[in-house]
């Protein structure tokens, strides 16, 4: 199964500008300015405070398996976007848009209150803003 | 603790006409039934409505679940995005505790090590910070008191109707608010406050002599507006005011905690890995 890694790195200036998008923690580690979108794999889907975290498996450019984790708002305000839980389960197939971490880890942020980036699971796209 | 219990003069919303057993008696009603009453007070949002004319001595309908928008972590109106956090008229006090403030929030926020005292330690936020965090708080009022309760930490506030602060406050997180209806606004004055919060998300200071008004009202069915007056001679050189607005939600209160367990692990698995300058992994 296809589980391709494409920096698309499309340097579209995002409507959620660090000042205004918020977190518990702020976006400091974040470069805002990019968007990624990343193919993989469902390795555990954390549903809790003070954030969602999503763990999954894409390969990079290179064909390297990487492990990343993506971070969302925390659970009531996803809760009030559509999302659950259940909302997606080890094994699943993602495809999400993700603002990079500024260091180049496999970390990235795809919500907070203010904005939530297009997500598909196994095909079906979930509510984004 | 006196009873101060007060009977409104003027026409009264049928919540005002309940029997209240006592102070304590409420919150702990308000406390474990939350989720019902919270239900009752949640009005759906609507077109926007004129406020509803009250007749003199009438107490104005706070009642709903307010939603605070994201997006302005600093309480300067002139630098809602907290890009010059310094530029408010401080104390040298004050400049020192801002200086030693690494929020995680605003232009200067940073992901290494922040302390901020909420983020780190699961402090309270205290009052003014309550209203910066992106969740709903709810208002019920009784004659007795009005009950200010936000989703985030399940924070409650009393607030004491018609009487004026006890003698020698204690310092504490919440300290203590007295309320009275000024027409359609519900003013709340707050003294006893301990230092160890801050009063933002970008951390601007403030002392144990901070003297807070808040003035809620209702600018028409589907906004509370928020004048706020700090007045705190220990850390602002002079008074200065800010103000929000919230709006009204038909989502029902939910639960957001802060658990330092949680935020320990969240700090391990995605913060500390993205602070620039250090290996990616």
């Amino acid at each position: 199964m296809k589980r391709l890694f494409f920096a698309s790195a499309v340097a579209f200036l995002v409507l959620a500008a660090a000042s205004s998008s918020f977190a518990h923690h702020g976006t400091a580690g974040y470069d805002m300015s990019k968007t990624v979108t990343l193919n993989g794999t469902v390795t555990k889907y954390y549903w809790s405070n003070p954030h969602v975290i999503l763990y999954l498996d894409a390969k990079d450019e290179k064909g390297q398996l990487q492990h990343w984790s993506l971070e969302f708002a925390a659970p009531l305000l996803m809760k009030r976007q559509g999302w659950s839980s259940a909302s997606m389960k080890p094994g699943d197939q993602i495809v999400a848009e993700v603002h990079p971490s500024k260091n180049g880890a496999p970390v990235g942020i795809s919500g907070t209150a203010t904005f939530l980036l297009k997500f598909t699971v196994n095909g079906t796209e979930l509510p984004h803003l | 603790m006196q009873n101060r219990r007060i009977i409104p003069t003027g026409p009264a919303l049928p919540i005002l006409r309940m029997r209240w057993i006592g102070t304590y008696a409420v919150a702990v009603s308000l406390l474990c039934c939350s989720s019902i009453l919270l239900a009752q007070t949640t009005a759906p949002p609507q077109a926007a409505k004129p406020a509803v004319a009250r007749a003199s001595g009438s107490v104005p309908d706070l009642s709903g679940n307010w939603l605070i928008a994201p997006g302005s972590p600093s309480w300067d109106s002139a630098d809602p995005a907290g890009k010059n956090p310094q530029q408010l008229a401080m104390t040298p006090w004050a400049r020192e505790k801002l200086a030693a403030a690494k929020p995680p929030f605003g232009d200067k926020g940073t992901f290494d090590n922040p302390n901020d005292p909420v983020q780190k330690y699961c402090d309270p936020p205290g009052l003014t910070r309550l209203y910066g965090y992106p969740w709903q708080f709810t208002i019920v009022q009784t004659p007795a008191n009005v009950y200010i309760l936000f989703e985030y930490f399940h924070q409650w506030r009393l607030v004491t109707m018609g009487q004026p602060h006890p003698k020698d406050v204690d310092s504490t997180w919440l300290g203590d608010s007295v309320g009275k209806y000024d027409g359609d606004a519900l003013v709340i004055d707050t003294v006893g406050l301990n230092d160890k919060s801050w009063l933002d998300n970008v951390g601007h200071p403030h002392s144990d002599a901070l003297h807070l008004v808040e003035r809620l009202r209702r600018t028409n069915h589907n906004v509370l507006q928020l004048d706020l007056t700090i007045d705190d001679p220990k850390a602002y050189t002079k008074s200065w005011t800010a103000q929000r607005t919230f709006k009204l939600s038909s989502d029902p209160m939910g639960e957001t905690m802060c658990s330092l367990s949680e935020n320990e692990d969240f700090q391990k698995s995605i913060m500390d890995r993205t602070v620039p300058g250090t290996p990616a992994k």
